[in-house]
């Protein structure tokens, strides 16, 4: 018992708890659930309605509650507390560096001057606080200042004025010494002021003055909330009239304090939350100076001759002289300590690689691909894929979904834009080395499993296959002696909100959804065939054997060709720009490699760099298709201005759909409209257009909804419920070019400018995520300070 | 006497100095920098001494009036001085008590630890906490702990009394216990001791004499924390002290005189302090 009375508990609490605040001062921003302008909005949800204020551990969404106005208190104090922390460690230190050697020098002299004294006296007599509010209360309202120049003068300001005291303590600490017989001996022996001071006087001070730094903390932070309490927020106060209410630019602790003040009446917690957190702080530190003091004191204490209140009982933890050879011996403290900064790192790397895991739609089956191909001189294509799937939910899984496309256009489909019927014929399907059941009906693959899946565990799918692409067909096509192949694998399906989200195939626009995965695709050809692919390496011409391999891309293009010409270029950062083509067509090859180039490294520039070393475009009859790292262009169609835009718009495609992934069947307006934005901002930026040329191909398609009448229809809806592609295309470029021209002026100079900065910082933000329609807007909500309801005319929330 | 008149000379132009801030910073917002406009300062300081040497304190705003400062100053100081006084006596009493002369007993350590929890938070939380609480006994129990409106006499200063004295006792205490702890392992004592005198007899011919010079070298530190927490407390509850002239307008009029204002409430104080201190030495110890 009277073992455990004698820990210094506060030394170790204190230890703890100040490494947790520089902890949540250095990850604070990225644990923070919302960003400091996001506001949360009311609804009505199971028939409660939820509305700010929320009161804290009422949702999970809002664990320490909101404000009156919706902003969540747990982002805003750990946005806040590192400028709290920062800013008094700050002050602190040059307040007490400048203010200890001056201690030192002055505490030396002979005669402190009269004048010093006095002034002393008459400065300790000021409190401090009321200095920096005089000083503060004329610049520190409503954004005057840039919030930095403001926390630099702050910091600066009030570092001087408190220097005085520090300067006073130390000296009267050093005189004392400085009357000491061993100072004097020092000094018989020729020791020289500067060795008096660091070698004899220093020493003595040294556990001191560690002692006053923490509490100096301490007390610049109870400043600072003197401050607050009177309205002055350090890093700058919004004021805002009619009502009057005061806002801290910052968040930080004593100003969130300070902007809830008013909450004592009602609501309390918007103020005890902060009050709270702001008080851990102080107490931090607090008990941190009290710990180190009765460590300190305990070493050098003598036992009172009288009964008295209060004798610390700690144990002294003295240095032992002679065992000075041990550089480093193993004892219970520096364990704990050892581990308490293995705990620091191993946390941090781990808040820091997840920071961005709460972005996007979650899918929770992954996929690896490993295809072997071969293609025989008739033109059937022998398949043996294997896929390794893992089951990343909770759920056990039973059956396994795949899209397998081939399987809708044999013979009797009734896509008319695909002339001719695919084979396809399914030998043989193997779950981990066992044949397993499967229905293939249209394009829908379900495999049973012969056990069920368990959460977190992987399983191999084996698939062997053989087809033929159809004549003229659609992406998976056959163009005389050209093989194009998309989609010509089992893809895994997508495993959402519980379910497998797999829809069928429909004519048109893209109606598959799938994850981004590794593919290594193993091929064999006959002799005399090209192989492109979506992979970066692919080989030379006319190699007919070998291997590629994909990291992290949405599908696997490969297209097989024969005797077509190759065109390349090179884009920014060394990407390479192959276009194949033949030559029985009008466009001019030259022409158009230069627009591709002109494109990628425009988008490059603007946007973020190419995903892949490597864009192949295709030249030939069939549509206008985006892949991973490929592109197909028809340059038999007679518009020149659609074939130009659309060399654009694939290759804008190659960023927003090919990094930023989405739900082509529910959600396709996310990739064609964002994509057709980019593409309408490439020639109202790069080529300088006009807005109405720039803007054409959408305004065109809205145009040509009014003419057929068809009235209004969100972007979001799935692909069956779509009345024309202009509502997926058109629409979103028209609503977002709007919205740059009415807020740009909150992000920039100008609606080029704005523009291009929201589609990088979007794709920046979602970069190999998926985005709905509830994740675009909550990002451009906040990009732009908008409500949820600026979407309500072109998106259904 | 020589450095007391530097002292003051001292103080009284920091006060000036301090009061005309407001008046001399500015921000250029065009150029979004801050100024210093010190060419202002002759005319701001002459205002001001040529207002005084007429004999009037000169005029503040309150809201759209124009009122005489010597009209209205009479009460705020008056309730500003009740609230120091009371507060700084009963800090310094209640630390000596407890610190010393009671130190020994078990209920002061239940006093202590109470006091090194109250030490660990800072003085401002410990205003807005109390204010909540104030707020929440009278939502539970109907009893009006406090009051915010200015004219309702007791109930509008008693708390902000309390409020003042808290921070000085809790240094005061802290203080006086780390010196009882050192001064009670002297030799002094020790002989104290051996000669078979009683503890309470020590505590007051021995311990206390050794210990006041401390306090005394500490008084100005303690009432300008009391002044410190005065304006808080003043400026959050709504009492209509001295601090009403110093929070209400940027003009150096009002700001000055009540600085100044502040300045003979704390010399009061001190002179109080002493006072008492010396009534103590005269009624218990033998010179």
């Amino acid at each position: 018992m009277n073992k455990l009375l004698k820990i210094n508990y506060s030394l170790y609490i204190g230890i703890f708890c100040v490494s947790l605040l520089l902890f949540l001062c250095l990850f604070g921003p990225i644990m923070a659930p919302y960003s400091l302008t996001e506001t949360l909005e009311t609804q009505y949800t199971d028939g409660k309605i939820i509305s700010p204020p929320m009161e804290p551990f009422e949702s999970e969404d809002y664990p320490l509650g909101t404000d009156k106005w919706g902003y969540d208190l747990l982002s805003m104090i750990l946005h806040g507390i590192r400028y709290t922390v920062v800013i008094a460690l700050a002050i602190t230190l040059i307040k007490m560096i400048v203010g200890t050697i001056l201690g030192l020098y002055i505490g030396q002299w002979k005669r402190t001057p009269s004048w010093m004294i006095a002034f002393e006296n008459a400065w300790s007599y000021v409190p401090l606080f009321l200095i920096l509010y005089f000083f503060m209360m004329p610049i520190n309202f409503n954004g005057q200042l840039e919030t930095r120049t403001l926390l630099g003068y702050f910091i600066v300001i009030a570092s001087i004025i408190s220097i005085p005291s520090i300067v006073s303590s130390v000296r009267l600490k050093t005189a004392e010494l400085n009357k000491s017989v061993y100072i004097e001996a020092a000094k018989a022996l020729g020791a020289s002021r500067n060795r008096l001071i660091w070698k004899h006087i220093f020493p003595q001070l040294k556990e001191t003055i560690l002692v006053m730094f923490i509490l100096e903390i301490v007390y610049v932070i109870t400043i600072m909330g003197q401050l607050a309490l009177v309205n002055i927020f350090v890093g700058g106060t919004l004021m805002r009239f009619d009502p009057l209410i005061y806002i801290s630019v910052t968040k930080e602790l004593s100003g969130l304090v300070g902007q809830a003040r008013l909450n004592i009446y009602g609501n309390t917690h918007i103020l005890i939350v902060p009050l709270i957190v702001l008080l851990f702080t102080t107490i931090s530190f607090s008990l941190l100076a009290n710990g180190l003091k009765n460590r300190f004191q305990s070493n050098y204490a003598r036992t009172p001759w009288i009964r008295i209140g209060q004798v610390p009982r700690m144990k002294p933890v003295r240095k032992q002289f002679g065992k000075q050879g041990k550089f480093w011996s193993l004892n219970g403290e520096k364990l704990a300590f050892l581990g308490l900064c293995l705990i620091f790192i191993g946390a941090g790397t781990y808040v820091y690689l997840t920071k961005d895991s709460d972005v996007g739609v979650k899918n929770f089956s992954k996929a690896a691909y490993d295809i072997k191909l071969e293609m025989d001189e008739n033109g059937v294509f022998n398949i043996a894929a294997t896929i390794q799937v893992k089951n990343k939910s909770d759920d056990a899984w039973k059956e396994l979904v795949f899209y397998f496309i081939p399987n809708v256009f044999t013979e009797g489909h009734a896509f008319e834009s695909v002339k001719g019927n695919a084979i396809v014929k399914v030998k043989e399907i193997e779950v981990n080395g066992k044949k397993a059941d499967y229905s293939l009906e249209k394009d829908t693959l379900k495999i049973t499993l012969p056990n069920n899946m368990k959460k977190q565990s992987k399983q191999t799918v084996k698939v062997e296959y053989e087809f033929t692409p159809p004549e003229q067909g659609v992406r998976f096509s056959k163009e005389k002696d050209n093989y194009y192949l998309a989609q010509w694998y089992p893809m895994l399906a997508t495993y959402q909100n519980g379910k497998w989200n797999k829809e069928d195939y429909s004519d048109g626009v893209e109606t598959y959804h799938v994850d981004f995965a590794n593919y290594k695709v193993e091929y064999k050809l006959p002799e005399g065939y090209t192989f492109i692919s979506s992979a970066d390496r692919d080989p030379k011409p006319e190699v007919n054997k070998g291997t590629v391999k994909m990291k992290k891309v949405r599908d696997f293009f490969i297209a097989v060709t024969k005797d077509m010409d190759i065109h390349e270029t090179t884009a920014n950062d060394g990407v390479k720009i192959r276009l194949f083509t033949k030559s029985d067509h009008d466009k001019k090859i030259d022409d158009s490699l230069a627009l591709a180039k002109g494109a990628l490294s425009f988008f490059q520039e603007k946007i973020g760099a190419y995903p892949h070393k490597q864009l192949d475009i295709i030249l030939d009859n069939g549509p206008f298709m985006e892949y991973p790292g490929a592109v197909t262009i028809n340059p038999y169609i007679q518009d020149m201005n659609f074939y130009r835009t659309s060399i654009v718009h694939e290759i804008a495609h190659q960023y927003f759909y090919g990094v930023v992934a989405n739900d082509q069947y529910n959600e396709g307006w996310v990739d064609e409209g964002i994509t057709e934005f980019a593409t309408s901002m490439y020639f109202y930026v790069a080529e300088n257009q006009s807005e109405g040329q720039a803007f054409a191909l959408p305004k065109h398609r809205m145009d040509m909804i009014k003419e057929a009448g068809l009235g209004r229809q969100y972007s979001n809806v799935p692909v069956h419920e779509l009345k024309h592609t202009g509502y997926m295309y058109g629409q979103p470029a028209v609503e977002l070019l709007k919205m740059m021209k009415a807020k740009y002026r909150l992000k920039g100079d100008n609606v080029k400018e704005v523009g291009m900065q929201f589609l990088s910082d979007y794709y920046h933000h979602f970069m190999y995520k998926e985005v709905n329609t509830e994740e675009f807007v909550r990002f451009t909500k906040d990009y732009f300070l908008v409500p949820s309801g600026y979407f309500n005319g072109w998106l259904n929330i | 006497m020589f450095r007391i008149i530097q002292q003051m000379i001292i103080i009284f132009l920091l006060i000036l100095s301090l009061a005309a801030l407001p008046m001399i910073i500015e921000v250029n917002s065009a150029e979004s920098k801050l100024e210093w406009h010190f060419e202002k300062l002759p005319k701001v300081y002459g205002d001001f001494i040529s207002e005084v040497s007429k004999g009037s304190l000169g005029t503040y705003r309150l809201g759209t009036q124009v009122r005489n400062i010597e009209q209205d100053i009479g009460d705020n100081f008056l309730t500003s001085l009740k609230v120091m006084l009371i507060g700084v006596n009963a800090s310094i009493i209640i630390s000596l008590l407890f610190g010393i002369f009671l130190s020994r007993f078990r209920l002061t350590k239940l006093f202590n630890y109470f006091i090194n929890i109250l030490a660990a938070i800072p003085d401002f939380i410990i205003i807005v906490m109390s204010m909540i609480l104030a707020v929440k006994i009278y939502r539970w129990t109907g009893i009006r702990v406090i009051s915010l409106r200015p004219d309702a006499g007791a109930l509008n200063t008693w708390f902000p009394t309390v409020l003042v004295a808290i921070a000085p006792t809790l240094y005061l205490f802290k203080l006086i216990s780390v010196k009882y702890f050192q001064t009670s392992s002297e030799d002094y004592i020790r002989t104290a001791v051996a000669k078979g005198m009683r503890l309470n007899y020590i505590n007051f011919q021995h311990v206390y004499k050794n210990i006041e010079p401390f306090i005394t070298a500490e008084l100005v530190k303690v009432i300008s924390l009391a002044i410190g927490n005065l304006f808080i407390i003043e400026y959050i509850l709504n009492v209509s002290g001295i601090t009403k002239f110093i929070f209400q307008s940027g003009e150096i009029q009002p700001i000055a005189i009540g600085l100044f204002a502040m300045l003979l409430i704390s010399a009061i104080v001190y002179v109080s302090v002493r006072l008492v201190f010396y009534l103590f030495k005269r009624g218990f110890i033998y010179e």
